[in-house]
């Protein structure tokens, strides 16, 4: 079959209003379950699953992937406007969304995001589309001792991400390293600072640790001080994100894709590291570099680009492998398989139609996203004129539905508490949390790779520097290091 | 506060820390079963590599502190608050209501907490708009119970007095 | 003692007033826990099964997550719950077998729960790479003897786990837990790749977690563990290579409920299950998955994973698998 009938059978598939319509629906529920924190882009595909069963397939696969990928932009709905990440993916967002906000410009923050997140989007199908066989063939080569040095080399975001005071950064980044060696232990089954507790057992739940540290200690600050925000102009986000704005970023939004397709495509790291990292890197190369942390647009724009990035690129390994790259596309494997479908190489030749069919909705989702997204934004932007002192126990409240939920744990309701009150504290020191969070995530990642490893080699470090890629990546860590260490020795020296 | 005493502040203890990981808490609460064959693949290595470089950060910390030679406080620094002793009591009164909630949620059920918090919280962070606070506080743990348990199909604690439908 | 016989006389006790007084049960939504992940094997089987269920109960089934620990975290919530028949389990192999017979420091064991059904059993198969030049289940114990061979698990007390050595074991390997290395890894998905790039040499799980890898040419099928072949895996099953005491490994989902549970309460989960497990559409979903639908009443359950249960365990200890501390 030549490109032109698989593209024709493709259309013969898509080629119907039910199958747009179910993309539509699809974005929508999942722009509005990525926007409430605490359900998450996940929890919006999982809900969404069972009703696919009696679906088309195609029809079924491009309702779930509209949800996905509405999900990811949804989180940064909250994100700028209440502090609180909607999805993991969106906690980058944060770090100069907010700020935004709380300067009136929650309207301009929001343009950024859903452009940032369509142009994205659009660049990781298209990668998608072109690359899958390549970027995939790639991705099987990660093996343990590829992650470790690829993870170790995403550490150095932290340095990125630290604000003031690298020592404070480096400091905060230990406490989560700590935090998350909670739970049983990967390779022996051990418990781990569990105490006998069951709850503890399977680690803290990531998403309350999410929001305990950005969205809790708002409202304790609030407790602390109820009139702080009087003076400030918040109120009203009726600015919007102008072509000046998108043009200035989009060198940034397109790093930030690139980097999200391949971060996307190697299974096992998700949406947020991507995000950090694309953040981290518009941050290095910025002009504005000062302002980062501070309500940078540029900022807002890089790590939508480096969330949404993902979404198309986590498709690769999946259909050209059959291997999820993260939580959602496992959810979305279930989908092709109880259609009886495989994904893998042979889909490539059996289901060719269905492939390109998925081409094509894939590409009409960028600008369904831009469209949902534009009304949401619409939408949502009433939050940032509720009065703060009733919006806060909202979130409050918010917060405790939504951490329940992920897990249907009261426990995990605790943790965000207690996560609270540290992130608060942290606060009031001085001490960034962003790379608490990082930390949090990437140290298992980084302590399971390095074990999984020893365990292959029979414990020989050697294999840490087994194959280009890791020696890639050590050479990329250390000349990044190295670049950290000269200019916060020549930021000192002049100091001094 | 100057960057120099935060640092030697926050150096001490994360010092102390390292050494209370170090010493205490990871022999006591992190377990490894006795037939380990490496070093490096028990489930102690990571624990003490991060206490290790705990105490490396802390000990940076403290000798930023000595050697920096400025003493400048933080520009930004929130003076003496207006209020004295006022604020503290707050931070309790929040503390004290997390607490509350915690024992409260799997009790008297999800929305009921959640309304009494909402209330308590308007009130603690002496809100203007009182009557519209109330208002809120009985209507947005309804929308989100009927969102999250109807919508979603998430099983929302109903605790044992008034189940809601 | 005298303690004990006291409680079970007041839980029996409580059991009856509670039996009497729920003429009616179901009269509210009930609680139904999934102790695994979104997108795995038990999750899909059992919300596959709320549709047709739901209909038999004549209320609504509330379906809940709660993942962590191997399946640890979910089932310690039914295990705390109130024996009345509103919070009940999906219980799978690994959390209801697999991981009593391994973990001592597990917080709960089997005799905490009442079981009132298995409905599903999952075959499972053994894969390898087709350029790893391991062609038969000989091939992979000789590769064993020479050294360097490892397999993959989605985790310690995972049905991976356990299979790998028990296979290994089976085939004559003397002391397989020194003589093949486990990787393990983080979930199902994660084991299968670990396959597929190279990091581990072989892998045993469910065979609908390899299916669609065999059906695309990245795995090679050595054997099923069923007596019965498997459609799509071109492989001998354990019967075939004269390893029957394998048939013995095998996955499966059921349904439990806290101890205390009532007996009217178990029957009645008994006839629901009965009219659920009828259901066109519920039967070919998971057949298309490649599992083998085989409804137990609540005594066959129960003895059921007894036997699997006291066959892992005998095994563990032989091997010296157990985790302590």
């Amino acid at each position: 079959m030549s490109l032109m009938d698989s593209l024709a059978a493709g259309l013969s598939l898509v080629g119907n209003v039910e199958a747009f319509f179910m993309l539509f629906c699809g974005l929508v529920i999942g722009v509005i379950g990525g926007a409430i924190p605490g359900l998450s882009a996940t929890m919006a595909v999982a809900l969404t699953l069972p009703f696919t069963f009696s679906m088309a397939p195609i029809n079924g696969i491009l309702l779930l992937l509209g949800v996905y990928k509405g999900g990811i932009f949804g989180g940064s709905i909250p994100a700028i406007l209440i502090k609180t990440p909607g999805t993991p993916a969106s906690s980058a967002t944060i770090l100069d969304g907010h700020p935004m906000a709380e300067r009136g410009e929650a309207g301009r923050a929001l343009g950024m995001a859903l452009y940032a997140s369509c142009t994205a989007d659009a660049v990781s199908n298209l990668a998608l589309i072109l690359f899958a066989g390549w970027l995939a063939s790639f991705a099987l080569n990660f093996g343990p001792p590829e992650f470790f040095a690829l993870i170790l080399f995403s550490l150095t975001i932290i340095a990125g991400v630290s604000g003031e005071s690298l020592l404070r950064g480096a400091l905060s980044a230990l406490a989560g390293l700590l935090l998350a060696t909670v739970g049983l232990d990967l390779v022996y089954g051990t418990n781990r600072f569990t105490f006998g507790d069951p709850n503890m057992m399977g680690g803290l739940n990531f998403i309350a640790v999410l929001i305990g540290l950005f969205a809790i200690p708002e409202i304790i600050a609030m407790a602390w001080n109820p009139v702080a925000h009087l003076g400030r102009a918040r109120a009203l986000g009726k600015t919007r994100c102008t072509l000046a704005d998108y043009l200035g970023s989009f060198k940034s939004i397109i790093r930030g894709s690139m980097i999200g397709v391949f971060l996307g495509s190697i299974p096992g790291i998700g949406a947020a590291p991507s995000a950090f990292l694309s953040y981290s890197e518009a941050r290095r190369t910025s002009k504005n570099k000062a302002n980062f942390g501070k309500g940078e647009i540029e900022g807002v724009a890089a790590s939508e680009a480096g969330n949404n990035g993902v979404a198309g690129a986590t498709l690769i390994p999946l259909l050209a492998l059959g291997v999820p790259g993260d939580v959602i596309t496992a959810i979305i494997i279930g989908a092709f398989m109880v259609h009886g479908l495989q994904p893998g190489p042979m889909m490539f030749i059996l289901n060719v139609d269905i492939i390109y069919g998925l081409f094509i909705g894939l590409i009409v989702s960028s600008v369904f996203l831009l469209i949902v997204g534009s009304v949401a934004i619409r939408g949502f932007r009433f939050v940032a004129d509720v009065p703060k002192r009733i919006l806060m126990p909202a979130v409050l409240i918010l917060c405790i539905y939504g951490v329940f939920a992920v897990n249907n744990n009261i426990f995990d309701v605790g943790v965000m508490f207690v996560m609270g009150w540290l992130g608060y504290i942290m606060m009031r020191n001085r001490i960034p949390a962003a790379p608490f969070l990082i930390a949090f995530i990437l140290g298992p990642l980084l302590e399971d790779n390095f074990r999984q490893s020893m365990l292959m080699s029979g414990s020989d470090p050697l294999i840490l520097f087994r194959g280009p890629i890791t020696w890639f990546f050590w050479l990329l860590t250390g000349v990044t290091v190295l670049a950290i260490t000269r200019s916060t020795l020549r930021k000192r020296v002049p100091l001094s | 506060m100057s960057e120099k005493s935060l640092h030697l502040r926050l150096g001490i203890f994360m010092s102390l820390f390292a050494l209370f990981l170090v010493l205490y808490a990871i022999p006591s609460f992190v377990f490894a079963p006795s037939n380990v064959g490496k070093i490096v693949l028990s489930p102690l290595f990571w624990p003490y590599v991060l206490a290790g470089l705990a105490g490396i950060v802390g000990l940076a910390l403290i000798a930023n502190a000595l050697t920096s030679a400025q003493d400048t406080p933080f520009e930004d620094e929130e003076t003496e608050h207006p209020e004295g002793a006022a604020p503290w009591m707050r931070l309790g009164a929040l503390a004290v209501i997390m607490v509350l909630v915690m024992f409260g949620l799997p009790r008297l059920g999800m929305v009921w907490t959640a309304m009494l918090a909402f209330a308590a919280c308007a009130f603690l962070f002496r809100t203007r708009h009182p009557i519209l606070a109330l208002v809120c506080a009985v209507v947005v743990p309804l929308l989100l119970y009927a969102f999250f348990a109807h919508v979603a199909g998430v099983a929302i604690p109903q605790g044992n007095l008034v189940r809601l439908p | 003692m005298k303690l004990r016989t006291l409680g079970s006389v007041l839980a029996l006790g409580v059991g009856l007033i509670a039996g009497t007084a729920m003429a009616e049960y179901p009269e509210r939504p009930i609680n139904m826990i999934i102790p695994y992940g979104a997108g795995g094997a038990t999750d899909i089987s059992a919300r596959t099964i709320a549709e047709p269920l739901g209909t038999a109960v004549g209320q609504a089934l509330v379906m809940a997550n709660v993942t962590g620990a191997g399946g640890a975290t979910g089932s310690v919530a039914v295990q705390n719950a109130n024996p009345d028949g509103y919070t009940m389990l999906f219980a799978r192999v690994g959390s209801h077998s697999v991981n009593p017979a391994m973990k001592a420091t597990l917080p709960y064991t089997l005799d905490d729960f009442r079981f009132v059904t298995v409905y599903e059993i999952n075959p499972v198969a053994c894969a390898v790479r087709p350029d790893s030049g391991i062609d038969s289940m000989e091939d992979l114990v000789a590769k064993v003897a020479e050294g360097g061979v490892s397999y993959s698990s989605s985790g310690v007390g995972s049905l991976l786990h356990l299979a790998g050595a028990m296979v290994l074991s089976e085939f004559g390997v003397e002391d397989p837990l020194t003589q093949a290395t486990h990787i393990p890894q983080q979930g199902g998905g994660a084991a299968a790749t670990a396959v597929l790039n190279g990091t581990a040499t072989f892998i045993c799980t469910n065979s609908s977690a390899l299916a669609s890898f065999v059906a695309n040419g990245q795995l090679k099928p050595l054997m099923v563990t069923t007596a019965e072949p498997v459609v799509g895996f071109d492989a001998p099953t354990a019967n075939d290579l004269g390893k029957p005491a394998l048939n013995k490994l095998v996955g499966w989902t059921g349904i439990a409920g806290p101890d205390g549970l009532p007996d009217d309460v178990a029957a009645k989960w008994g006839e629901w299950m009965a009219a659920a497990t009828q259901d066109e559409t519920f039967r070919t979903t998971m057949e298309a998955r490649g599992s083998v639908i085989e409804l137990m009443d609540p005594e066959t359950a129960n003895a059921f994973i007894l036997e699997q249960y006291n066959t892992f365990k005998a095994l563990v200890d032989q091997l010296g698998m157990r985790i302590e501390g």
